[in-house]
């Protein structure tokens, strides 16, 4: 009978230490693509510095036999909290590693190599880790008051792991369902438009390692209490590839999954092979469950890559969601049906964008200097030097190829420049990086689709607001208490607009089921909702329906009145005659000419060049 | 022409095509036919579904509906690779060239299923063709201007003798002294020496100096098509393409 | 000096390795971390001939075989099947973990865990250029030098070659030139996997004692050696290789052995950092 007791606490506390593992690494993996293949050394730190600082100075006990640092001797809970901080800062050497844009793939393998050499590192260097033997007689907590090979002692522990999940559990989806979990899920899905909304990668995904990390060290601190041993051998790089099937089995981006998950792999793998016979190799049963681990992988993969439970759906908009299901997109819905259903000619734009009134004076808002871009040692852009106007709204146009997209590009800061500078508000930012740019009023959109996919259309939208009390990691934290209200008026402010676009019954849509051209709309009244002073626009109508384009370029010009300055590269000609002034005209990279449409239609060698040729 | 770089043609025609990505249309309910000795050019706006028509007729792109055929054989849906074998030589606008092989291996893929003993010899017509090349058979692709690398990947198709020429904005991004010679000297020359030419372009009245017969797209269909003289004289063509009065 | 022989003997497998991981990685854009789990297989058919009597210099050949066919099936039925979704890149890595798995893990339940070793004679030692080279050694140089020649040849002088580096450049414009990509893509893997062959079991002729998870550690180096010479760039390998090699040897002799593959560590993290495209490689036009 007490076996089967003592059995049962084990599987618990290892419970607990699997979900809590499973929790943070789905935080990072899931909410917020960081494939951090290193996982398991943030786990393995956490248990090594609370064993560490439990166990007393190395060369006073246990006759010297071992060797580690520390050894403080500290009660509980301190190895714990020292286990969970470690856990964090382990988490600091890697973020130049996915700060940047670095191929998603690479930066993993980075942190998957990372893993490996740490543990090589460990097993070899004898003075910090005692080598391959590890550390043992780790003192369990609280063993001075309470015998620790007790039932109850055992029961207590697990009821504390459990507790501990239980909170984690809470404080993650805290992190996660709020205007910052938007961002980590904006972040995930792509990259570059978070970023150039405003979004630090960096930061946020700093973040996210350091709150994963010490959740990891936690669970660490926790499983090397209970079984009082730190052994390298435990911590292999695969451990991590454990995990990852975890939460794919589970089904990453969802709190529950995680949990899942891990009942179902770590622990399952580990309790399942227990009942078996011995065997006379006994090398097979450990092989064969990492090659099952192995097929778990791939067949999930391929038959349900989105786990057993996936990732739902956020509904913001209020509306049921059996209703909000029933009103997916019909692939390429026709765009005239949607103007019918669209008010945008009633919206008020510069009240839902909460703009402050502007006197247009049409300084110089945004300039440029030369600026280059190469590619292979082909110039793009060579030398262009163009003023833009506050208040205005300018085109820039010129044959495909010309170098549009990748000036619009250096200027939002989306590509480095080879060459020359950029100023705004007369103030040099050719090194100010995107999302930095994005916060100071450079908003940018995107020619190919560039929409969140897995957030809602919704989402999508409330996601590119400036200053959300909750859009940032201590906001999130501080609760829905905090933030609801004001992210209930940005949700109405948005549903608003998305009316006026037409759009309000794919509300609760994913984007990525939106056709083509409500992409493009759902692009548009996201840049929109970024509160830009400078606006720029890469091809924003194509694809749109030319009795709504124009409908949108009356609304933008009105804007431009009120004092937003936009750069508008478009094909469209019609467009240009009737919203761009002045337009500039870019050929082989360089400025061609500039002036109204009438003025660039009277020069020959514009005319030769791009119009008419 | 000295050589015979092209040849003497085959029909190229598209029946009620519909095309695009992930079976979503782009290209829709589309027919346009090219026949040998003609130039016969697409023109429209950006977005207009000029490049996927082209992609689709030359197996880029899935074809959703309708037929694709040379002569009276239907190639719908054809691998490109197996297009290539029928005589079809395709340009596109950007990714023309293989940029890390040299000119010379460039041309050399070119003409990949030609026997191998006829490579040197036919890479020696292509560069008479464009003596330009001769100088820099050695550099990388990659390396090259707009213009020399244009006709790089114009030279490239010519290695297999196509019959018919399907051209995506051949003059995008070129000076425009190039442009007027790549279309009037040589690509309206291939079709006088009778292949079939199928062209997109963005510069309008350039495509119709040299067309003989022009469809204009918009929103992914044929929203007018004829003869030059006669779409010169067409006031809707006039206003969206040849710079009339805005339509507000 | 002696550090120098050991540091060409790993340069040279190693580049053996490099340039069939980095093939693969150029013609169908996947960081195949599974390569380490088919040298060791390869490595163990062979071992398990030269157990049953067969010289071991003719076992390469059965290493070579193994190789090859097995990543031309995981390409074909693992990878192929995968990218056609157009999945991020991370998942198709994700995957190849599992097949490293299954592949590491699976050959561990058929032989066991205990040390293996081929029966070979190392020959005579031959004094050169100051180092000491034993036979077996002057062997293996001389086949990775015959075979990085026979990869120069292929890429430079042969249609395959040149369809390879079209392929890898452009698969669509390669298509629409009349180049069977698939095929191209099919051969590729046969011989990328053959050069993985090669390199588990000259691995194992080299390093001596072996097991089930011996190759585990060799991705670190494979890595760091393909992002040093630019990743997908067959001549940037050999480069990458040779640097990695000497430089882990010798920093082995001067530092300590254990710590070898730091150098591969710093290396490849550095160049993930400051220059993902290789040294020589700049970015990609978008």
């Amino acid at each position: 009978m007490s076996a089967y007791a003592f059995y049962l606490a084990t599987i618990i506390v290892y419970g607990a230490v699997d979900a809590m593992a499973c929790l943070a690494l789905n935080v990072e993996f899931g909410f917020s693509g960081i494939s951090n293949f290193g996982f398991i050394i943030f786990q393995s730190v956490g248990a090594y510095v609370a064993a560490v600082l439990s166990m007393p100075a190395a060369a006073s006990s246990n006759g010297g036999f071992q060797e580690y640092i520390l050894g403080w001797n500290l009660p509980w809970p301190l190895p714990w909290i020292g286990a969970a901080i470690a856990g964090g800062l382990l988490a600091l050497p890697f973020v130049f590693l996915v700060g940047k844009r670095l191929r998603g793939d690479f930066a993993a393998v980075g942190l998957l190599v990372s893993a490996v050499l740490l543990n090589v590192l460990v097993k070899n260097y004898v003075p910090l880790f005692n080598g391959d033997a590890g550390i043992s007689l780790v003192p369990a907590p609280f063993q001075s008051i309470w015998n620790p090979q007790g039932l109850g002692y055992q029961f207590a522990y697990g009821a504390v792991a459990v507790v501990l999940t239980v909170l984690v559990y809470f404080l993650l989806k805290r992190v996660t369902e709020s205007p910052y979990g938007r961002s980590l899920r904006a972040m995930r899905d792509n990259d570059i438009v978070a970023d150039s909304l405003g979004k630090s990668l960096r930061r946020q995904r700093t973040s996210m390692l350091v709150l994963g990390g010490m959740v990891a060290g936690l669970s660490g601190a926790i499983l090397v209490g209970f079984i009082s041993l730190w052994a390298p051998g435990a911590w292999g790089y695969a451990e991590t590839i454990v995990l990852f099937a975890a939460i794919i089995l589970g089904g990453a981006g969802n709190h529950k999954g995680a949990i899942l998950g891990a009942i179902l792999v770590p622990l399952g793998f580990e309790e399942i092979t227990r009942f078996l016979p011995p065997l006379s190799n006994p090398m097979l049963v450990p092989a064969l469950e990492w090659v099952a681990i192995g097929l778990l992988i791939i067949l999930f993969l391929w038959f349900r890559p989105d786990g057993i439970l996936p990732e739902r759906r956020r509904i913001l908009s209020g509306e049921n969601a059996s209703v909000a299901e029933a009103s997916v997109a019909p692939a390429g819905a026709d765009s005239d049906a949607l103007i019918k259903l669209g008010n945008i000619d009633e919206l008020d734009f510069r009240q839902l964008l909460r703009l402050k009134d502007v006197v247009n004076d049409h300084h110089v808002i945004l300039s440029t200097q030369g600026l280059s871009k190469a590619f292979h040692g082909v110039n793009v852009v060579s030398d262009v030097s163009i003023s833009i106007q506050q208040g205005r709204v300018t085109g820039l146009i010129g044959p495909n190829g010309a170098g549009k997209s990748t000036t619009l590009a250096m200027l939002a800061g989306t590509l480095a420049s080879s060459g020359g500078k950029i100023f705004y508000e007369g103030r040099d930012i050719t090194n100010v990086p995107s999302h930095e740019r994005a916060q100071m009023g450079l908003v940018r959109t995107f020619q190919l689709a560039s929409e969140f996919k897995k957030l809602t259309v919704l989402e999508n939208l409330v996601s590119a607001i400036p200053h959300q009390s909750g859009d940032s990691f201590w906001g999130a934290v501080r609760g829905k208490r905090f933030w609801g209200r004001e992210d209930h008026e940005n949700i109405e402010r948005a549903k608003e607009i998305l009316g006026g676009f037409g759009l309000s019954h794919y509300a609760d849509t994913y984007a990525g089921s939106l056709s083509g051209g409500q992409r493009r709309l759902v692009e548009i009244m996201r840049a929109l909702l970024a509160e830009p002073k400078v606006l720029l626009l890469d091809e924003p109508m194509a694809g749109v329906h030319p009795n709504l384009a124009h409908k949108i370029g009356d609304q933008l010009t009105r804007l431009a009145q009120g004092g937003m300055t936009i750069l508008m590269v478009e094909h469209e000609l019609s467009i240009m005659d009737a919203f761009c002034d002045p337009v500039i005209v870019l050929a082989e990279g360089r400025v061609l000419a500039e002036g109204t449409m009438a003025e660039l239609r009277a020069k020959e060698e514009v005319v030769e060049a791009y119009l008419v040729g | 022409m000295s050589v015979e770089l092209s040849q003497a043609g085959q029909v190229l025609t598209a029946t009620n095509l519909s095309a695009g990505y992930d079976g979503r249309a782009i290209v829709q309910g589309v027919n346009v036919e090219a026949t040998p000795g003609k130039v016969v050019s697409i023109v429209g706006p950006n977005g207009s579904g000029k490049s996927t028509l082209l992609k689709s007729l030359v197996g880029v792109v899935p074809v959703l509906a309708g037929t694709v055929a040379i002569g009276s054989r239907d190639i719908t849906n054809f691998a490109p690779e197996k297009v290539a074998t029928l005589g079809v030589g395709y340009v596109p606008q950007i990714d023309d060239v293989f940029p890390p092989l040299t000119v010379k291996e460039n041309l050399e893929i070119g003409g990949f299923l030609l026997p191998r003993h006829d490579v040197a010899g036919r890479i020696e017509a292509v560069l008479e063709f464009f003596p330009r090349l001769k100088e820099m058979l050695t550099r990388k692709a990659g390396k090259l201007s707009g213009g020399e690398r244009k006709m790089l990947a114009m030279g490239r198709v010519l290695m297999l003798a196509p019959s018919v020429l399907v051209l995506d904005e051949p003059t995008a991004n070129l000076a425009p002294m190039v442009a007027t010679q790549l279309l009037e000297e040589y690509i309206r020359g291939f079709a006088d020496h009778g292949s079939t030419v199928l062209l997109v372009e963005q510069r309008a009245k350039a495509a119709l100096r040299i067309s003989d017969w022009t469809c204009v797209l918009g929103g992914g269909r044929v929203v007018l098509e004829g003869a030059p003289k006669d779409l010169e004289r067409d006031p809707v063509f006039v206003e969206s393409f040849l710079g009339g009065a805005a339509r507000h | 000096m002696s550090s120098f022989g050991f540091g060409l003997m790993t340069a040279a497998v190693l580049a053996i390795a490099t340039v069939g991981f980095t093939m693969q990685f150029a013609v169908t854009n996947v960081l195949n971390l599974a390569y380490g789990s088919v040298m060791i297989n390869s490595a163990f058919v062979a071992y398990y001939f030269n157990k049953h009597g067969m010289n071991a210099w003719i076992t390469l050949i059965f290493g070579v075989i193994l190789g090859s066919v097995v990543s031309w099936a995981i390409n074909k039925f693992v990878f192929t099947p995968f990218q056609r979704r157009n999945l991020a890149p991370i998942t198709v890595v994700i995957v190849a973990l599992g097949v490293d798995l299954i592949g590491t893990f699976g050959l561990q339940a058929i032989v066991g865990g205990g040390y293996v070793s081929f029966s070979v004679s190392p020959g005579r030692e031959f004094h050169i250029l100051g180092m000491f080279l034993s036979g077996m050694q002057l062997i293996i140089l001389a086949i990775c030098a015959v075979v990085l020649i026979l990869v120069h040849w292929l890429l430079k002088y042969t249609r395959l070659g040149k369809a390879m580096r079209a392929t890898s450049a452009n698969a669509n414009l390669a298509r629409n030139s009349g180049v069977k990509t698939q095929r191209v893509i099919s051969t590729t893997w046969l011989i990328s996997g053959a050069l993985c062959g090669l390199a588990g079991t000259i691995f194992a002729l080299n390093t001596g004692v072996f097991e089930a998870t011996s190759a585990q550690l060799y991705i670190v180096m494979l890595l760091a050696a393909m992002f040093l010479g630019g990743p997908g760039e067959p001549y940037g390998a050999m480069f990458g290789a040779l640097t990695i090699g000497l430089a882990t040897e010798i920093s082995a002799a001067y530092i300590s052995p254990q710590y070898k593959e730091v150098v591969a560590f710093v290396v490849l993290l550095g160049m993930l950092t400051f220059r993902p495209y290789g040294i020589f490689g700049s970015e990609k036009t978008n």
